[in-house]
């Protein structure tokens, strides 16, 4: 098939919410005439993906990501726009488009409380019509890549949050489905939990071809597996595209941060386009430059400095998409 | 991959429907299990309420041994006994034990309601399948009570093959409604979440009006005219008045299952419109 597998267009989504009435007798007077008040959650959001893309869907709280998943797959219907995932329109067709889709809300769990992951795990499979033999043997292999084994036969409530969330992640992708939604898998857990959980996804999408898309607020999830993001804020999309160029675009500056050798003082570098970094938290002895790697070459930096300097340490720091992401949504506040 | 790329996958097949509600049926039943200790105790209320019943009516009872019933019939005092017994068995099977008639409040509450949307299997369906599991994971206690209950009770043989076999049809149609019941009522949460007073007064409406502490023919006439046109009176008195003769007659008995499936198929309607509502509520106003 070509053409995107999903297709976002206008997509608008207002909560209307029964306000309380206040004063004598307000419960009963908001029974009787109630009054709402409408929150535009999502207002507006258009994007396409491709078959096998990974894009993370990122935004501040608030900003209208869950409410998006929740179109994507079918759960609410949308106020107004035009979604189409694997040419279904998913709250038309729930239960077709559901059988093309798997979900996480790492808020929440799909697995049954009660009850042994085990037994989450099988009935998944019979949930989704999936043929036996195949259930069993992508179990066994989710298992043995989720490391689920040493607690296949704990109950799902006495999982810790790390556990419960990898077998959330295999109950979703049991029935190998071809879109995969996660709304913030990663949410609380250690970094070897979260290494496992990104390599997973990882080898997901560049194995299988799933269409993943995922909604985090820990940066490293997206450095590590998105290479695309779309960033939304109240309910709007700010950008939509490479990771790189979003950086280039709202971080254009490199970093040279240099350690002075003990009682050296700074002279400055008479490099065009390099400057000191006011921002900076330097230490003593410490200096930091900023210059855009565009129009000035990092070799041309350091030889000035250490033509004029006794140096210890000289490192180049990258932006990172923290500071990028920082910086949108601090400019989002003062405008 | 369940279908070839850029084909959108057909819904479910019926096949593949009945194994899905299979499955949810019977890991409910499982889940109940966690709670064996709790049978226990649950098993203890219903022999006391049989013991208590069977009391008040042997005091009651008129000297002869008989009093008369709607229609003019006569019922016995063993007769009388035996209803307690087995409709108290019965009502109890059928009723869950929590103050929600089904899983649904939680589920709302807790907003696993969105899982269960994004199932391939229709909400109604699942829930219950999930109720179904819960009734089944019961029964084997219903059964292990029953010698119990008929010691504090009564018991009588079936009034005959014919009634015998009344009965076992019946059973069909009165366990479907309660389910059927039980989700409709449980479906208030979606409108609010402090709806224990609704379910408190939908047990106590369910358990009079199915016949579970007085038969239906022991009711003044007007009361036993509206159990009549009520739903509960399908699921514990109709099978028990058939099983102990006092349905009887080719006529009455099938009216009688008429009523129950007539009663299964509004129910399913009812379930339906309630279900169309509540959707509505949870995909456009979002819950
Ligand atoms: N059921 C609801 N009823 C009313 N308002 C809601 C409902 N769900 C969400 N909202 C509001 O819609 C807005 C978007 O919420 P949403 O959950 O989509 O944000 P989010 O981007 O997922 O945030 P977070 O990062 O905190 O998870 C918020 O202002 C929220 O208060
Ligand atoms: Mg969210």
């Amino acid at each position: 098939m070509s053409g995107p597998i999903i297709e976002v267009e206008g997509l608008a989504k207002e909560y209307r919410r029964p306000v309380r009435v206040e004063g004598p007798l307000g419960g009963l007077r908001s029974l009787l005439s109630p009054r709402h008040v409408t929150k535009r959650a999502v207002d507006g959001v258009s994007f396409a993906l491709a078959e096998g893309e990974l894009v993370g869907y990122l935004g501040p709280n608030g900003a209208g990501k869950s409410t998006t998943i929740k179109m994507l797959t079918g759960i609410l219907r949308p106020t107004a726009g035009l979604v189409r995932v694997a040419g279904l329109v998913p709250w038309r067709e729930r239960e077709r488009h559901a059988r093309n889709i798997g979900v996480v809300f790492g808020q929440r769990t799909q697995l049954w409380w009660d009850l042994p992951l085990r037994d989450s795990l099988e009935l998944i499979g019979r949930l989704y019509g999936v043929e036996r033999a195949r259930h069993r043997a992508t179990t066994a292999r989710f298992t043995e890549l989720l490391g689920l084994g040493p607690f296949l036969d704990t109950p799902v409530r006495q999982l810790s949050l790390g556990q419960r969330m990898r077998g959330d992640l295999a109950a979703a992708m049991l029935p190998e489905p071809r879109i995969l939604f996660l709304d913030e898998p990663t949410i609380g857990l250690d970094v070897v939990a979260k290494e496992r959980i990104r390599d997973f996804i990882a080898t997901r999408n560049r194995r299988d071809g799933t269409t993943i898309v995922l909604t985090t607020h820990d940066l490293d999830d997206v450095e590590r597996l998105c290479r695309r993001i779309v960033l939304i804020d109240d309910g709007r999309v700010l950008y939509d595209g490479d990771v790189a160029r979003l950086k280039e675009r709202y971080a254009p500056h490199r970093r040279l941060v240099v350690q002075l050798a003990d009682g050296a003082g700074w002279h400055g570098v008479r490099v065009p386009g390099v400057a000191r970094d006011d921002e900076a938290d330097d230490a003593p002895g410490q200096v930091t430059l900023r210059f855009d790697p565009a129009g000035t070459r990092v070799a041309d930096v350091i030889t000035a400095v250490l033509a004029r300097h006794e140096v210890t340490d000289l490192s180049l720091v990258e932006p990172g998409l923290e500071g990028v992401v920082h910086r949108i949504y601090a400019a989002r506040g003062a405008a | 991959m369940t279908s070839p790329r850029g084909l959108a996958p057909p819904r479910l097949t019926l096949r593949q429907r009945a194994v899905a509600h299979a499955g949810t049926a019977g890991l409910h039943a499982r889940a109940q299990l966690a709670y064996r200790a709790d049978f226990v105790f649950r098993v203890l209320w219903l022999l006391l309420q049989v013991y208590l019943l069977a009391l008040v009516w042997r005091a009651v009872y008129p000297e002869s041994g008989t009093a008369p019933a709607h229609g003019g019939q006569q019922v016995t005092l063993a007769t009388q006994l035996a209803y307690v017994t087995y409709a108290s068995v019965q009502n109890w099977l059928l009723t869950p034990a929590g103050l929600a008639p089904t899983p649904i409040p939680q589920r709302v509450r807790e907003g696993s309601i969105a899982v269960d949307l994004s199932r391939p299997v229709a909400f109604t369906t699942q829930m219950l399948a999930a109720q179904g599991g819960i009734v089944l994971a019961a029964a084997p206690f219903a059964v292990l009570a029953l010698p119990f209950a008929v010691v504090a009770g009564g018991a009588r043989a079936p009034a005959s093959a014919g009634a015998a076999s009344a009965y076992a049809l019946s059973l069909v149609p009165a366990v479907l409604n309660a389910l059927l019941l039980a989700v409709v009522v449980s479906m208030v949460s979606f409108w609010t979440l402090e709806a224990v007073g609704v379910f408190m007064i939908h047990r106590v409406v369910a358990h009079f009006f199915a016949g579970a502490l007085i038969p239906l023919w022991f009711m003044p006439s007007w009361l036993a005219d509206l159990a009549q046109l009520l739903p509960f009176q399908t699921t514990t008195y109709t099978p028990i008045a058939l099983y102990l003769g006092h349905i009887h007659g080719t006529g009455p008995v099938l009216t009688a299952l008429a009523v129950q499936c007539g009663w299964t198929a509004a129910l399913w309607l009812i379930m339906r419109l309630v279900w169309a509502r509540a959707l509505h509520r949870v995909v456009v106003q979002g819950g």
